[in-house]
């Protein structure tokens, strides 16, 4: 059994819908919060996995904005905020219509966009942030190698396109054995 | 989903456990066992049912301690626990962040351990009902149990919670479907509303959906408030809300016998934070006037209240406890992870049983990759890859037993079911095993001065 299994969406918006201007860069405000799929294969254990990916690293977007941006689902597109940017698939959101909002279940991908500011009330600010999303040539990476190029922790801060070039991590847990 | 085949490949059933997953803590689950492993669960969502038969793939199996090429390496548990009690008893401003998913009895050793080096003990609250509590402080805690929802409530209201998607048997087992002393048709004798911007799979099953506009939420209720009151709306429109629908259905808020708000983190995670709780707590007030109201906070994992119940027994704050004076001391927004990650303040980092690499905006995390980090987990996840200690610990309310409170305060032992892996260890003997080797440590140093 699959986590990824999730009810189809069709394609309800053609690229060539006489509505649909097309735009190079929307802005659009973004929520995060829990989501069926992405609590069981994150309860499960499974992050690492790219079941992981498919169900966190992902924007659900309104089908007319992605209309806009010219993306099918599962296409790479770049979210940037004043946090930090990270690179997502977008795919059909199940709650459309909802114009001009995107949701990226929680978890590392949200995380690097969402704001940390708490207002001296303990609570990061998770939800209604505004944003932008663009098209992207990258690839959505894996947990392990999202929280290297992020966080920088064991790797060479300076130099990003080193860290790029690095090799995967992959989907099992890499240590030492005695 | 295609049909699949029931299981009848087992040892033996576990009747009656507990399911270790959100703050339902549904206790009529039955584990089907074979060779000492969990291969099917009856009666859990598929979120509890996926936590209890886990991936075994990714278990964390041994303790390991990240090398100096920053590569994990695997050691005995006794290098393991002295390098962590080392880093301990060698902080200035130690943070013991998690709890969540553990037993009260691992709590208990925790606190212990805190007092013992001035640390500050946070749970999960602060990044998720934190505001809620500070709520409950400020304007009340009009209280249920979940068999007074189920018994009595036919006005159910979800707000800013996706209840199907975060506590999947919410609805099936304590408030909309089940049928109840006073409601003996279940779903028949009960409306169920949900306000949500988001057309959420809850709204899609609810008879009625609220969609206020985003951070929309205070103003909506303080309409409601309004109304109640007896005064004419001005605007036309609340929050992207018609007025006439605001009249409506306050109207039908004030005719039911018995009404439930349950509330979820879409009012916390917004700007106006524990304001929008507040205002909450107040409408259900001024709806007593009319009728029986009461309001409950959806809370996300099994045992996160009991940290709260707990703390406040035993130390008068319910989360974010600072020992750094000797004494227990708890400021909002001063003694809670986030602001003392983004301030750089902590040194030295502790999580059990959570996972900040999963849930903190990175704005925080980034000095997680600064300082030292000890983790005490079940499962490899995003903290993994930027932990320094890591301790492997054992699955409550399946390999262990343990005390955990459900949502409404009601406490539950949770019973152990099958025999934990032979190399991981109680998150109790872990803790008590740090507890004795700092204080160890600690004792040398006053010795040698």
């Amino acid at each position: 059994m699959t986590y990824v299994d999730k009810p189809a969406v069709p394609r309800v918006v053609k690229f060539d819908e006489p509505t649909a201007t097309k735009r190079d860069k929307l802005d659009v405000m973004l929520n995060t919060g829990s989501d069926i799929y992405q609590g069981a294969c994150k309860k499960r254990g499974s992050t690492l996995k790219d079941e992981y990916r498919k169900v966190s690293g992902v924007a659900y977007m309104d089908p007319k904005d992605m209309a806009k941006l010219g993306v099918n689902n599962w296409d790479s597109v770049l979210v940037t905020s004043d946090w930090g940017e990270v690179v997502v698939s977008a795919v059909h959101s199940r709650d459309a219509p909802h114009e001009g909002t995107i949701f990226i279940p929680k978890g590392p991908w949200a995380n690097v966009v969402v704001s940390a500011d708490t207002y001296c009330c303990c609570d990061p600010t998770y939800k209604g942030i505004m944003c932008t999303v663009e098209r992207s040539d990258k690839e959505v990476l894996l947990m392990a190698d999202l929280m290297r190029s992020v966080y920088k922790k064991y790797v060479d801060d300076d130099d990003d396109e080193g860290i790029e070039k690095l090799e995967s991590l992959g989907e099992m847990p890499v240590y030492k054995k005695l | 989903m295609a049909y699949e085949e029931p299981i009848t490949d087992y040892d033996h059933i576990v009747e009656n456990c507990t399911c270790a997953f959100c703050g339902c803590n549904c206790d009529d689950l039955e584990f089907l066992v074979k060779d000492n492993h969990i291969v099917g669960v009856r009666h859990a969502c598929r979120l509890g049912a996926s936590k209890v038969m886990e991936d075994m793939d990714q278990r964390l199996m041994v303790p390991m301690i990240r090398g100096e090429d920053g590569e994990l390496e695997e050691v005995d548990w006794d290098t393991a626990l002295n390098k962590a009690a080392e880093l301990i008893a060698g902080a200035v401003r130690p943070v013991f962040y998690g709890w969540s998913e553990t037993s009260i009895e691992t709590m208990k050793e925790g606190i212990a351990l805190g007092e013992e080096v001035g640390a500050v003990l946070d749970n999960q609250a602060t990044i998720c009902h934190g505001p809620s509590l500070q709520a409950v402080q400020n304007a009340g805690y009009p209280v249920l149990t979940l068999g007074e929802a189920k018994n009595r409530a036919d006005m159910i209201v979800y707000t800013g919670s996706n209840a199907m998607n975060s506590h999947p048997r919410h609805m099936a087992r304590y408030s909309t479907f089940p049928r109840g002393y006073f409601r003996q048709r279940g779903r028949f004798d009960r409306t169920v509303v949900t306000m949500d911007p988001k057309y959420s799979d809850t709204a899609k099953m609810s008879d009625i959906w609220v969609g206020f506009e985003q951070n929309g939420d205070y103003e909506f209720y303080n309409a409601i408030r309004a109304v109640l009151k007896g005064k004419e709306l001005k605007q036309d429109v609340i929050s992207g809300i018609p007025k006439e629908d605001v009249y409506e259905l306050v109207e039908a808020m004030k005719n039911t016998q018995f009404g439930v708000v349950f509330f979820g983190l879409g009012l916390t995670h917004t700007l106006s934070k524990q304001r929008n709780i507040d205002i909450a707590i107040n409408m259900v007030q001024d709806l007593n006037k009319f009728t029986k109201w009461v309001l409950m906070p959806m809370r996300g994992h099994f045992n996160v209240n009991g940290f709260n119940i707990f703390m406040s027994y035993e130390m008068g704050f319910p989360f974010g406890v600072d020992f750094a004076r000797g004494y227990p001391r708890y400021m909002m927004g001063e003694t809670n992870t986030i602001d003392l990650l983004t301030r750089k303040e902590c040194d030295v980092f502790m999580v059990i049983a959570a996972d900040p690499g999963a849930h903190f905006p990175s704005g925080a995390n980034k000095h997680l990759a600064e300082i030292p980090v000890i983790q005490i987990d079940i499962h490899w996840g995003p903290s993994t890859e930027i932990a320094d200690v890591v301790l492997p610990g054992s699955f409550v309310g399946v390999e262990v037993g343990g005390t955990s409170y459900r949502m409404d305060g009601v406490p539950i032992f949770m019973k152990k079911a099958i025999d934990k892996p032979e190399t991981c260890r109680d998150d109790e003997w872990i803790v008590r095993e740090l507890k004795e080797r700092v204080a160890k440590i600690k004792q040398a140093q006053v010795a040698s001065k």
